[in-house]
């Protein structure tokens, strides 16, 4: 079950993550879509996540995959106004690493968890072959005159592929306490 | 340095010529909100939260009310209070977790400790204060001055001299009690509260709220969803209330599905089946009528001054802190069924999410329009007549004795009439007979 450990590198997954940060910067969101297999999903917690399930607590972001392509054509649409003119965005992303999935069972979670309504990765279908990346982010977003920074956690499955890796789950935790004044998430975090 | 609001009227209305203009110092001016803090809230019933957040004994978090930190808690015997997060005996915040479950708050300056209802259980070398039990007794938690619930929401009040809340809700009482009608077993909130900012004053909020002209336009890109989805967004039907005591009502039939209550395509054959049962379950507990009005209907209510209630697709309560005249501090909460089939509550937090919250796919774009609204208004400071807004949409109908549809203008006048006479009274003016047609709510009881 930790055999996907032996044959991925550490430097293989920060390379693909610096790829999607600089896709997500050009605003390139076919490229972005194309980083996810079909069916995954994308999560951003609300502030106050302590490990619940996007089931049993509010959310800032719970995508089916059916979501996800209708954010993503959202997102290209002159009629996204939160987001024309385009935010401008600057990702760093560092402290990457990976944990191979050795319990279905387990909340796919790091930190502290409420175990009984955290999603494991059971529900996330076979495994077997997946790993779990964090990661550290910090988002720099220029917009209206304003400069904001959003800090956070990725924690993400993914799905080794012949070319990098695929999405199954997407998630953006922040480290924020409330999202501040013009904070809003109408881009990608 | 803000603009003085002017001597002049900050709300015209004028029959005659069938315009309604709020001046927009309304929106920007620090005595306004000044005004607005001491006449408004600090002596008007204010939405806390609801009993659901804190379950549990001891269970508590904290919250700022009109700028004021709370301690929303409830005791080992089960009562819910309100206190002011402030030690009695030099004022330092005694809570300073946001949430949790805790028999004793304790204050870390002088080692002050609380228990959940308030009362004093320690005070270090208390034996220095003359007649030691009494000091002790009068030193307990400072709570706010009212604190009532009803169907769960829980309401606080920081003056006593307020009506009794079910007077204070009037007509909105009864959309409360529809919501917890809708399951047997009633409603509850979820953990996962989206916390969020906006640069703009919070009767813009409001306004949106109450605004469904803006829907097509600003909402483009949902729209183009839902109908990729099979489903046809409509105006029809759809009508504005003004409810007595500055509450506003939206009831909207054309505007989508509702979870377990009014199905479409989006959700799902299983979902068409559940929501069947469902309804003939809601017949057989309600009757029919009450039923319709229940389940047939989606409702936006605004509970004046700080409470919205998004009762659409799914259920969203929504809370405004004003914290400055450009800024408000906005707390959303999922309300859902206590006992709900797994797999309509997965539906069921995937629709809502989708439309409401900073992350959604709709409500950003309501943040940009009133973020956007805050901006411009400051183009015409100081231009005299030009200074101001227009809601006159929809005035032509209401001469006529039409009931005012969500796509007018209807809601928001009455909101104004409302924040004038509450904030500013005699800052208006009224020209021609103003018809009363529109102003008797609506009851369904």
């Amino acid at each position: 079950m930790s055999a996907v450990l032996d044959t991925v590198k550490r430097s293989d997954v920060e390379d693909w993550l610096y790829a999607e940060a600089d896709i997500l910067d050009a605003w390139d969101y076919d490229a972005w879509l194309a980083l996810f297999e079909p069916g995954a999903r994308f999560e951003v917690p609300t502030t106050d996540f302590r490990g619940w399930s996007p089931l049993g607590s509010g959310s800032f972001v719970t995508d089916d995959w059916d979501l996800i392509k209708a954010r993503v054509k959202r997102l290209k649409s002159r009629k996204a106004h939160a987001e024309n003119p385009h935010s401008r965005t600057h990702r760093l992303v560092s402290n990457v690493r990976l944990h191979a999935i050795t319990d279905p069972a387990a909340p796919l979670r790091v930190g502290p968890v409420s175990t009984d309504v955290a999603v494991t990765a059971r529900d996330f279908g076979d495994l077997s072959h997946c790993l779990r990346v964090t990661a550290s982010f910090v988002v720099h977003r220029a917009r209206d005159g304003r400069f904001d920074s959003y800090v956070g956690r990725y924690d993400h499955v993914l799905a080794p592929a012949d070319d990098g890796f695929r999405f199954r789950l997407r998630r953006s935790i922040l480290g924020h306490e409330v999202l501040t004044a013009g904070a809003r998430l109408s881009f990608i975090l | 340095m803000a603009h003085l609001p002017p001597p002049t009227a900050l709300v015209t209305e004028n029959w005659d010529e069938q315009t309604f203009r709020v001046h927009r110092e309304a929106y920007r001016s620090q005595a306004l909100f000044d005004a607005e803090r001491d006449r408004v809230w600090a002596r008007n019933w204010l939405y806390l939260g609801h009993e659901t957040e804190i379950p549990n004994p001891h269970d508590f978090t904290v919250r700022t009310l009109a700028g004021r930190p709370l301690i929303f808690v409830r005791d080992g015997e089960g009562e819910i209070h309100a206190f002011l997060n402030s030690c009695p005996h030099r004022g330092t915040v005694v809570c300073r977790e946001n949430q949790g479950n805790a028999k004793h708050f304790a204050c870390f300056y002088h080692a002050w400790t609380f228990r959940s209802d308030g009362a004093v259980s320690s005070i270090p070398g208390a034996d220095a204060y003359h007649r030691d039990e009494a000091f002790r007794a009068s030193m307990a938690l400072r709570s706010v001055a009212r604190l009532e619930m009803h169907e769960g929401y829980v309401f606080v009040a920081f003056t006593p001299d307020v009506p009794p809340l079910l007077e204070h809700l009037g007509d909105a009482a009864d959309y409360l009690t529809m919501i917890e009608q809708q399951h047997a077993g009633g409603m509850r909130t979820l953990p996962g509260t989206q916390l969020y900012s906006v640069r703009g004053n919070w009767k813009l909020a409001v306004e949106n709220a109450m605004d469904g002209y803006h829907f097509a336009p600003t909402h483009n890109t949902f729209v183009g969803y839902l109908r990729e989805s099979g489903f046809a967004v409509t105006d029809d039907d759809q009508y504005a209330y003004t409810l007595q005591n500055g509450h506003l009502l939206l009831v909207l039939t054309g505007h989508g599905g509702r979870i377990s209550m009014l199905w479409e395509p989006r959700f799902g054959e299983d979902e068409r089946v559940r929501t069947a049962a469902h309804r003939a379950e809601m017949v057989q507990r309600l009757g029919a009528e009450r039923a319709h009005h229940v389940a047939d209907e989606s409702h936006i209510l605004y509970v004046w001054p700080n409470l919205l209630l998004f009762d659409i697709e799914g259920l969203s309560i929504r809370q405004l802190e004003p914290v400055s005249p450009g800024v408000t501090d906005v707390r959303a909460w999922q309300l859902v069924p206590r006992e709900e089939d797994p797999d309509a509550r997965a539906l069921r937090m995937r629709t809502v999410v989708s439309f409401v919250g900073p992350g959604g796919l709709a409500t950003p774009d309501d943040i940009e329009a009133y973020e956007a609204v805050q901006r411009g208004i400051e183009a015409t400071a100081g231009g005299g007549e030009i200074d101001v807004s227009d809601m006159s949409r929809g005035m032509a109908d209401e001469i006529k004795g039409v009931q005012g549809r969500s796509i007018d203008e209807g809601a928001m006048r009455g909101f104004w009439r409302h924040w004038v006479d509450a904030v500013e009274p005699g800052r208006w003016s009224v020209t021609g007979p103003r018809p009363q047609s529109f102003v008797t709510g609506r009851d369904v009881r």
